[in-house]
């Protein structure tokens, strides 16, 4: 069985922000301007993004408001009518209650009656493992389709006063980084077991991941705090005090960060070997980088493996739409396909390595026109 | 970049290499004590005991070397040049750390009169073997691992070590000059990865005596207790 991306989707939320209203929509910490901004925008390269926050911390759509919003342009590009999708997979960090699955909540606003539900949970990767369930489904014969969601609302964590509300302790490195590096958005992608009837569809030829958890220490967590010896934040007695104690803060690790490059790169080269794959057959390379500073490092070690596909075939839409996490791959693809040329027959290869733990994701895809 | 390698063949050896290097890299953040340098929890008896480990491979390294390059023919005796030029560069590297045990608090004696532990026994054990063989040519998978190990320890591990007992005099002089020698080292490595990959048979060669000699090389961390 044969499984096609037969239509595609994004949406995101409000204005593109650029790099001087950053801090105005999520504010100054205790009121003064950040002293690592700049230098993080200027190695991530992105110039604007979109949040789902307005500049009155209120938000403006729902996590599972924007995917649904993804799912229903995926769907009207589609041939696919809504009352027959069979199957829903949906990816993200966060979503808007603890529980229950974020899965569950995207198919209320939806509306979908009687779907196979999956809900993949993790950061950057999660969509691609929610990818794998429906594309394993479809192949599986358990399913003819399969809308498949990714989405991320990670500005409410990047609010000012909730590093305001630390207790006894200044807002260190790693709790601030991403502030300058995420923003929010979702994507879309439908799976179905035939090419779309007409126009393009996207052979998926296969996915495979390689997780590394049992290697490295944790890298970006939301969670524990900064010294975290064990302790989560339902270990406190109460939530407002893991608040207190930047248990909630989105961390990021910057001192392990660099491992990302190497086991990305290593399952690069392992997929090489494991599909009979060389690096010359790939036409399109879409890979989901968080900054120009790790592009150049990629490259940097494909070149030395002799293995770099040619720069002008790399495609990215970071700068403009911002690092989404789980919803960027699924919101390049979208853009590429509609704005990028490319003719049937065509290999796009799909690169999303996650700094979470360690998790690298892997797709090829070919080009089917009808 | 620079491309180093140029031939085709040297080009697919290069690539095997790499994962070799990749692979061997995961496997040694998992080994106990290259886990606690890397995560900050190292104690000082543990950088002697590290540094004390890996004395015998540095002394046994520059046996191996010289060895390997009295086993190459007049047919290679350019391949030969190489090697000993390698060695005659590190034969001696050992003093140095012997001089980073003392500054970390060892007692000279010790580190001089240590036994092998047993991962060491296999590993030299090992390449003897091979160095011993005519045209050992496949022992340029050894020495990119080796080599790849010098650059991690100045880049990483030292700066690691540093950080967490920084004190004076250095008690990382040895892993910083292996790196910086070890760069030179590879440019050297990668001319002869493209006078002796040749054809397809030498590169599955050169490619699992890599994958022996990174797993006994973890071996040899994993047993640091074991003599």
């Amino acid at each position: 069985m044969e499984v096609y991306i037969t239509s595609t989707g994004n949406h995101l939320p409000g204005p593109a922000i650029n790099n001087d209203q950053i801090e105005k929509v999520l504010g100054l910490i205790n009121g003064k301007p950040s002293r690592l901004k700049h230098k993080i925008l200027q190695s991530n390269g992105i110039k604007t993004r979109h949040y789902a926050i307005n500049e009155q911390h209120q938000t403006t759509i729902s996590n599972s408001a924007m995917a649904s919003l993804a799912g229903n342009e995926c769907i009207e590009n589609s041939s696919v009518a809504k009352n027959t999708i069979q199957m829903l997979s949906c990816a993200t960090s966060q979503g808007d209650l603890v529980l229950p699955g974020f899965g569950s909540m995207v198919q209320a606003e939806l509306d979908l009656s009687g779907v196979e539900l999956h809900s993949s949970h993790g950061i950057c990767s999660s969509s691609m493992m929610a990818l794998k369930a429906a594309f394993t489904s479809i192949k599986a014969g358990c399913n003819n389709n399969a809308l498949v969601i990714a989405s991320e609302l990670s500005s409410r964590l990047f609010k000012h006063t909730r590093y305001e509300a630390l207790e006894q302790q200044e807002v260190d490195f790693n709790a601030e980084f991403l502030r300058w590096m995420l923003s929010d958005g979702a994507g879309a992608l439908m799976l179905e077991d035939t090419p779309a009837t007409s126009g393009t569809s996207l052979r998926i030829d296969w996915v495979k991941s390689y997780s590394h958890a049992d290697v490295y220490p944790t890298c970006m967590s939301v969670g524990t705090p900064k010294q975290a010896g064990g302790k989560t934040w339902q270990d406190y007695p109460t939530y407002g005090d893991a608040e207190k104690d930047g248990a909630l803060l989105l961390r990021q690790d910057v001192r392990l960060l660099d491992n990302i490059i190497n086991v990305g790169v290593q399952g690069y080269l392992k997929v090489l070997d494991e599909q009979q794959l060389s690096a010359n057959s790939i036409d399109h390379v879409l890979c989901h980088y968080s900054s120009k500073y790790f592009k150049s490092k990629i490259f940097e070690l494909l070149n030395m493996a002799n293995c770099m596909i040619p720069e002008d075939r790399w495609y990215t839409n970071l700068y403009e739409r911002g690092n989404t996490g789980c919803a960027s791959i699924f919101i390049m693809l979208d853009e590429f396909l509609k704005t990028q040329t490319y003719k049937a027959g065509d290999t796009i290869f799909c690169m999303v390595p996650e700094s979470g733990r360690f998790n690298c994701a892997y797709m090829h895809l070919t080009v089917v026109e009808k | 970049m620079e491309q180093h390698v140029l031939t085709p063949n040297g080009q697919t050896c290069l690539q095997k290499l790499l994962k070799v290097w990749f692979e061997f890299d995961l496997a040694l953040s998992k080994v106990g004590i290259i886990k606690r340098l890397e995560q900050g929890k190292l104690s000082q008896a543990d950088y002697q005991k590290l540094l004390l480990n890996l004395r015998q491979q540095v002394i046994e390294g520059s046996r191996w070397i010289t060895r390997c390059a009295s086993s190459f023919d007049r047919d290679h005796s350019d391949i030969r040049s190489s090697v000993i030029h390698h060695a005659k560069d590190e034969h001696k590297d050992y003093l140095m750390l012997e001089r980073d045990y003392v500054s970390a608090g060892g007692h000279l004696e010790d580190i001089q009169t240590a036994e092998k532990n047993i991962g060491s026994e296999a590993l030299h054990g090992f390449l003897m073997y091979r160095a011993s063989q005519p045209n050992p040519t496949d022992l340029i998978g050894a020495m990119w691992i080796v080599e790849g190990l010098g650059n991690k320890m100045a880049a990483k591990w030292a700066s690691l070590v540093d950080e967490q007992f920084g004190v004076e005099p250095s008690m990382t002089t040895f892993m910083k000059y292996h790196g910086e020698n070890d760069e030179h080292h590879l440019e050297e490595l990668y001319q002869l990865i493209d006078r002796v990959a040749t054809n397809e048979h030498v590169i599955a060669k050169i490619e699992k005596t890599a994958k022996v000699v990174a797993r006994l090389y973890s071996l040899q961390l994993e047993e640091v207790d074991n003599v």
